[in-house]
């Protein structure tokens, strides 16, 4: 389980979060929506360490995490993988050795090792004939598909997805919808995905959390969202241009 | 009425005024504070894992390629230049003055040898090293790439600094050596060519002893550690996306130069103690 308590983050004088509390369950896919440069990719970045917050704490299975230290967190991140947004494969390793990295430095494998297992993994998502291909020659959807076998590779218990379907064709969106859920119903991985794909939350979500101005708006199924009669909900669900929204 | 309200509000207004200001120069100076020591922490962590980290041959050797190889050319042209400007204003002044040029070759090799290829080359690979490190490292932030490292149990420092650190403190190195030699050979060519000076006294070095080349060469590492570790950090703290990675590759040629500014001035002063007080 991951528990968000109060937490708040600003940038300078921006505040980004201010107070969050959220709750995600084990084996969920739980969505986190709004606007963009509300905080959503910020709030999972502080799970895995990768900001740190001004105040407020995070749990894990009831672990307090916020204050551990960047060697500390390396447990935290064999348990909780990332998608992030742009793929973010090195451009000098090949697809292969993109996979095998985590499971080098995780796993403290040889080269060797680390690439035959980074191979199966390419297998699983339908890249293997791409293991030796460098990631600039591939297409947005293909990279995406390493970047999750990359994330995969630690056996995560959590994976955090910042945007998967964004700049994808709806084909290539779909099948990472598919796999997402697959991922959440066949080995009860919990997914966190930030997304403002409204095909994707309206048919993989188990709950969906919505922020504004740094605060929860809403937290709820998406029958729940469905039926909100909250406005600023309703325009960002029916995608108006026309709202109170800011 | 309007006066009586604004001579009551004023002071408060002042106060509230002066408040502000002394704010901002608190939140400058802790700005300033947590930069210091982050690039510290960066020397430091530079220092530890150059000596445990990982060993890939090829990502130094690749660094090498980048910082020495490709740097060459621009290296050799512009220290060219400089030298033959420096000894055509040298030998017109003093032409001016005494007219006798033939200690001009002496004073000439001990300038270079101790300062002057150190501090103008390091000072052009700033430009040219500094800002490809930090747009790179800078782009990679940008992208989350450091993200991905770091989500990979990878340490940024070792894997993207380091590599340019050891390449640097050994290409750099090499290059000022080269670029002595250019300025050299530049200079002698100028005075031969527009003065008429015998080209042999350029190459009389009973001007320059152990602690002219102990102080040169102390310079040529200490500014090849410093510009990767400089620009590193501009591109480690870069923030924002086109406009972040431009502003880190500014702030790595200036801060950059002035580092190696600041250590000639810190090597030259120690090295003046040391060898000739």
């Amino acid at each position: 389980m991951i528990r968000f308590v109060g937490l708040c983050k600003s940038f300078g004088t921006k505040s980004v979060l201010d107070g969050v509390d959220v709750t995600i369950g084990k084996g969920e896919v739980f969505f986190i929506i709004g606007q963009s440069g509300v905080g959503k990719s910020v709030l999972i970045k502080h799970l895995i360490g990768l900001l740190r917050p001004d105040r407020g704490e995070i749990y894990l299975d009831d672990q307090e995490i916020s204050r551990l230290t960047e060697r500390q967190y390396f447990a935290v991140r064999r348990r909780c993988g990332m998608v992030f947004q742009h793929s973010t494969l090195f451009d000098s390793l090949t697809c292969l050795e993109n996979v095998a990295l985590p499971i080098r430095k995780h796993k403290h494998l040889g080269k060797k090792k680390a690439l035959v297992e980074a191979h199966k993994r390419l297998e699983q998502v339908h890249m293997e004939e791409f293991a030796q291909t460098f990631p600039a020659a591939l297409g947005d959807g293909m990279r995406k598909r390493v970047a999750i076998a990359r994330t995969l590779t630690m056996d995560p218990e959590f994976v955090l997805f910042d945007e998967p379907t964004t700049g994808l064709d709806p084909v290539s969106a779909r099948r990472v919808d598919v796999l997402i859920r697959e991922l959440a119903d066949r080995l009860h991985v919990t997914c966190v995905v930030v997304s403002h794909d409204l095909t994707s939350i309206f048919s993989i979500a188990d709950r969906i959390v919505m922020l504004y101005k740094g605060k929860v708006r809403l937290l709820g199924t998406r029958d729940e969202f469905r039926r909100s009669a909250d406005p600023i909900v309703r325009q960002f669900i029916t995608g108006s241009a026309e709202g109170p929204m800011e | 009425m309007s006066a009586h309200v604004g001579a009551a509000v004023a002071p408060e207004a002042r106060s509230g005024w002066v408040r502000r200001r002394l704010a901002d120069v608190g939140a400058g100076a802790i700005d300033n504070a947590r930069a210091a020591r982050l690039l510290y922490s960066i020397f430091i962590r530079t220092l530890y894992y150059s000596v445990r980290g990982r060993r890939e041959k090829g990502a130094v050797l690749r660094a090498c390629y980048d910082i020495g190889n490709r740097s060459l050319f621009f290296l050799t042209a512009v220290m060219g230049f400089v030298g033959m400007i420096m000894v055509f204003h040298s030998c017109t002044q003093i032409n001016r003055i005494t007219g006798d040029l033939h200690l001009v070759g002496a004073t000439y090799i001990q300038l270079v040898v101790r300062d002057f290829a150190a501090s103008v080359g390091s000072m052009m690979l700033a430009t040219r090293v500094g800002a490809g490190i930090a747009a790179e490292i800078g782009s990679m932030v940008v992208t989350d790439q450091v993200d991905a490292l770091r989500m990979c149990a990878a340490e940024p420092v070792d894997y993207l600094i380091v590599p340019r650190f050891k390449a640097s403190v050994v290409m750099t190195t090499v290059l000022l050596v080269w670029a002595m030699f250019v300025m050299e050979v530049s200079g002698m060519l100028t005075a031969w060519g527009m003065f008429n000076v015998n080209p042999r006294i350029f190459w009389n070095i009973s001007m320059v002893d152990f602690r002219d080349l102990a102080t040169g060469l102390t310079k040529c590492f200490a500014f090849g550690a410093a510009i990767p570790i400089v620009s590193g950090y501009c591109g480690l703290t870069t923030f924002g996306g086109a406009e972040g990675v431009g502003w880190a590759t500014t702030r790595a040629v200036v801060w950059s130069c002035f580092a190696t500014i600041l250590l000639n001035f810190i090597i030259s002063t120690t090295a003046l103690y040391l060898f000739w007080v």
